[in-house]
């Protein structure tokens, strides 16, 4: 809702054609404190971070409380995900040791699929991971886990294989080398993080950029007379944008999971 | 110079997006047409499309955040 007033506060339908805030980075910021812990005050991210965390808890718990041969629809929804994570991911991608992988998948897959979906929830409207720190941090654990299993299953061996790649021509060791020093260790943490935060802060703007734009002109309709006919397409758009926003949510957290799948992997077999 | 510097990201972004544009096409076409010719294997090549798809649309992710740090 703080939102909702900040971009129709600073706009003036019988000017504008479309309402945007004078600087867009404020529909990501919430300074003040929800309510406060001892020192530690809640913003509202804070708040959606532990509600999200919460959320997947409760899914899995509720979801796997009865296991019985016929479960509930809710217990087969939970269990499919789970199915979904452990065959498709997980083994299917690192092969069968990856199963050892498997509960930090899911709960990355949970944790994201819930954070991205607070995009799309009604009197949420905020993807937690449209904030740098989220999707940065869950990338520097992803960083973290494959650097950490490329050394301990090869060694030495897993960053040797990398700067001087054994497989191409001996004069391009050196470049080919680097590049792959820089893209493995570099590039992917941030590419990971981008990728997601990126998509996330583009669905935001888009939605309350849109929405709020179609709501104001056609609540000002008496003000403004004909003009307010703008807010209309500006809405019809906006709710479009929603539905394949649902879709982005869902494809982002299976991408940033496979992706961790496939570095991971990539650490384990360093002969490709 | 600070009324051209929107103006300058927005072309940044759309020059940033062309080659990954291409990119994802071309991905994705060549994935319809393996999934046509051989629809068993459909599984295996959707989720081959979807890296390739994530690698390609990295290039054009940068620019989009390039785009509103500038």
């Amino acid at each position: 809702m703080e939102q909702l007033i900040l971009a129709s506060g600073a706009c003036d339908p019988a000017n504008d054609i479309i309402c945007k805030p004078e600087n867009v980075i404020e529909l990501f910021q919430f300074e003040d404190n929800l309510f406060a812990i001892g020192p530690w005050g809640i913003t509202r991210t804070v708040f959606l971070i532990l509600l999200a965390m919460v959320i997947v808890v409760a899914l899995l718990y509720f979801g796997l409380r009865k296991r019985s041969l016929n479960p509930s629809k809710f217990g087969v929804t939970i269990e499919s995900l789970m199915g979904f994570v452990r065959d498709d991911i997980a083994t299917g991608i690192i092969g069968p040791e990856g199963v050892k992988y498997y509960p930090w998948l899911l709960s990355l897959f949970l944790f994201v699929l819930v954070g991205n979906l607070f995009e799309v929830t009604p009197l949420i409207n905020f993807p937690i991971t449209s904030r740098m720190a989220i999707a940065g941090g869950l990338s520097l654990l992803t960083w973290v886990i494959f650097v950490f299993v490329g050394l301990k299953k090869n060694g030495f061996r897993y960053v040797g294989a990398l700067v001087w790649p054994t497989t191409v021509p001996i004069a391009l060791r050196p470049l080919v080398g680097l590049i792959e020093f820089v893209s493995t260790f570099f590039l992917r943490p941030l590419t990971l993080a981008v990728r997601l935060f990126a998509n996330m802060v583009a669905g935001h703007l888009m939605l309350t950029l849109l929405l709020v734009s179609g709501w104001v002109f056609m609540s000002s309709v008496g003000e403004i007379g004909i003009r307010a006919l703008i807010g209309i397409p500006w809405f019809v758009f906006g709710l479009g944008i929603y539905v394949f926003e649902i879709i982005v949510a869902v494809l982002q957290a299976y991408i940033i999971t496979l992706l961790s799948a496939v570095y991971v992997e990539s650490s384990i077999h360093i002969e490709h | 110079m600070e009324e051209l510097k929107g103006a300058i990201a927005v072309m940044g972004y759309g020059l940033a997006a062309i080659g990954p544009g291409i990119g994802i096409g071309l991905v994705v076409a060549s994935a319809i047409s393996a999934m046509a010719r051989q629809p068993e294997a459909a599984g295996m090549v959707r989720t081959t499309m979807f890296l390739g798809i994530a690698f390609t649309e990295a290039l054009a992710l940068i620019g989009f955040v390039l785009f509103f740090i500038a």
